[in-house]
């Protein structure tokens, strides 16, 4: 697998979204079907090093891909509360996923901006990361206050010209997406891409980003996808969150480990789990065509079928559930409903 | 030695102050390091800092977020802070930076988040003109709050921006007490309320009184938070928070030696943060703790 020429990107040469096709890895993901593993019957206490390490390689990924490089594992820590574990990537799957890309050779550090909150050490204790890596011995890097580098907006969907990425973001050569599968009460469902929006520092998007709410949600999620420089995900959907995502919903177990290459192929793979119609989701709307499939016919399923893991998910009545549902009628898209210059809560 | 002495040591040892090594200087922590030697007696020391922010100002009078960036200017009211409250007790700051408070106060006064229709998918009032993060967005809590420090610690107490900030702080309150970073309710629902976004809101609503108990909820709500494992920086706001509205812990001091034990000498922005909660009443944070000085 040859990475995208990540200095040329990063350094804004190249084109916008529409243009990513030149490259060869963006233009296979585009013409060639794209794996999704998805394993069930995993626990916190299970082996997930196996499991991830099974996920890499039923995705396409071998040691070989990560031996030397730099990897950056970004969990979801948007705003921690040990009373609302279901909000946040647990840490063991953080710490497994560590080990394993350790294992394969590669320098790995967790890095994350949590959203909603300014004290990232708070989030860290909140969430139970900060012990985990101690126990772990791994950096962790404060996204929100890192040094940032300017980098011209690939996607070009939303009306930011250029994006402010951390340093350490800047510098990896994989973003590994690590989030917690939940719904979301502004764009439906938040996985791979969306967990995202958590690279980008609260210095210069304030806390929540709401410069990118401005911008758009669904727009800027995939602007960030298509300028961010080599990323996968490994997602946590072992409990996971239904309701009033991302913030307020309760608590779902649904006992999978996902991995993808391919993050719009993945998060749609994951909203057909949740009984959502992907192509309801704005910004996979979006997405689709662009940086990847959503399409079932162009996604490869590996390891257990999908239609046996179907589990429908509470959502509630809000502009950004509009539609997901097969029996919905009617669509109101996120891309003709603006988060009200609000945060995402 | 003591943790104090420890800590103003480390915050003298440069004029700039970054978040992390080996990232620029950055104007958060190099103001709040300024405050914290101007009011624990180290003003021979405290001159490097506030030149450095004075040359971090732009010409409209804001100041960005590092060395490296002069935009977004959320920071602008530390500085702004730093600078008055040096000029009380440095006898050459009223002269060297006068002029750059002065600008940083105006472009206080003339800065507005983006007032938004009255909907009910959110609890709180999105017309009230606050202080964004970054231009061209919403109101939110803390920028909220720093900018009606400065202002009143500026002698615009009485401005109309000021006012409406601080009405804006209460309203971000939650009904039984503390603040979300921003949000009441969204969609109906309730949201948590957080340590540091509180603490700060009820640092810059000293002296304010609020007929719902909001205030007086959310001092019970730090009060049961806080513990002897409580980060730093948000132990910080907390107690700064409860020192404004009168009501500081007994046993602050533990609390705050026990985060101290936790900090390393590279984290700057912690140490000058604990180094303001130790000083309780006399923190010169608090509105009405320094002479206001009308700059605008």
């Amino acid at each position: 697998m040859n990475p995208l020429p990540r200095r040329a990107l990063l350094a804004g040469a190249g084109a916008t979204v529409v243009g990513l096709a030149a490259y060869p890895y963006v233009r296979r993901a585009l013409t060639t079907p794209q794996p999704v593993f998805l394993a069930r019957g995993q626990r916190y206490d299970g082996d997930l090093r196996k499991v991830i390490r099974d996920g890499l390689r039923a995705v396409g990924l071998s040691a070989a891909d990560f031996r030397g490089r730099r990897v950056l594992l970004k969990p979801n820590m948007v705003e921690p509360n040990r009373a609302a574990p279901q909000m946040t990537t647990h840490p063991l799957v953080v710490v497994a996923a560590a080990d394993v890309f350790r294992q394969m050779g590669a320098t790995v550090r967790v890095g994350e901006g949590p959203g909603h909150v300014k004290d990232t050490e708070m989030a860290l204790v909140e969430s139970r990361l900060q012990e985990a890596l101690a126990d772990a011995r791994l950096e962790f890097v404060d996204l929100n206050h890192d040094d940032v580098v300017s980098v011209r907006n690939r996607g070009g969907l939303s009306r930011l010209e250029e994006m402010f990425f951390p340093r350490a973001v800047f510098e990896a050569d994989f973003v590994v997406s690590m989030p917690k599968l939940k719904t979301h009460h502004w764009v439906g469902m938040t996985a791979a891409m969306k967990n995202l929006y958590g690279v980008m520092p609260g210095i210069k998007y304030g806390w929540p980003k709401n410069v990118l709410h401005h911008a758009g949600i669904p727009e800027t999620v995939v602007d960030i996808n298509a300028t961010l420089p080599r990323t996968l995900a490994i997602v946590d959907a072992i409990e996971c969150m239904e309701g009033d995502g991302p913030i307020m919903g309760t608590a779902k177990s649904l006992g999978v480990i996902a991995v993808g290459q391919n993050l719009p192929a993945l998060d749609a793979t994951l909203a057909r789990m949740m009984d959502f119609r992907p192509e309801r989701i704005g910004y996979l709307q979006l997405a689709d065509g662009r940086l990847g499939p959503i399409d079932a016919r162009l996604i490869v399923e590996r390891g257990e079928p999908l239609r046996e893991l179907v589990t429908p998910f509470a959502i509630i009545d809000s502009p950004g559930t509009v539609g997901l549902r097969a029996t919905s009628v009617g669509i109101k898209t996120s891309s003709h409903f603006r988060c009200p210059g609000a945060a995402l809560a | 030695m003591t943790w104090q002495e420890s800590a103003l040591d480390c915050l003298s040892t440069s004029a700039g102050h970054a978040y992390r090594p080996g990232t620029p200087n950055a104007t958060e922590p190099t103001a709040l390091a300024a405050l914290a030697l101007t009011a624990h007696g180290r003003e021979g020391e405290v001159e490097r800092a506030l030149g450095w922010l004075r040359q971090q100002q732009n010409a409209d009078g804001s100041l960005g977020v590092t060395e490296t960036q002069d935009a977004p200017c959320w920071p602008t009211s530390l500085a702004v802070l730093a600078w008055h409250t040096a000029r009380g007790t440095h006898p050459r700051s009223a002269t060297h930076f006068g002029g750059a408070l002065r600008r940083g106060t105006q472009w206080l006064v003339e800065q507005r988040g983006e007032a938004l229709d009255r909907t009910p998918i959110l609890g709180h009032d999105p017309t009230i003109v606050g202080w964004p993060w970054v231009a061209g967005t919403h109101s939110w809590l803390e920028p909220t709050a720093w900018a009606v420090l400065a202002l009143r610690a500026t002698g615009n107490e009485g401005h109309q921006r000021t006012q409406d900030g601080m009405r804006l702080l209460i309203d971000r309150l939650l009904p039984t007490g503390g603040a979300n970073y921003g949000n009441t309710f969204v969609l109906g629902q309730k949201l948590r309320p957080q340590l540091e976004p509180t603490g700060l809101a009820l640092l810059a609503l000293a002296g304010q009184h609020d007929p719902a108990g909001r205030i007086e909820g959310s001092c019970g709500f730090l009060t049961r938070s806080m513990d002897t494992a409580t980060p730093a920086i948000s132990l910080s706001y907390a107690l700064l928070g409860l020192a404004a509205q009168e009501v500081r812990p007994t046993n602050a001091d533990e609390l705050l030696a026990a985060a101290a034990s936790r900090t390393r000498s590279d984290e700057p922005l912690k140490w000058a943060l604990l180094l303001l909660a130790a000083l309780g009443d006399d923190c010169p944070l608090l509105p009405n703790r320094t002479e206001a000085v009308r700059e605008t």
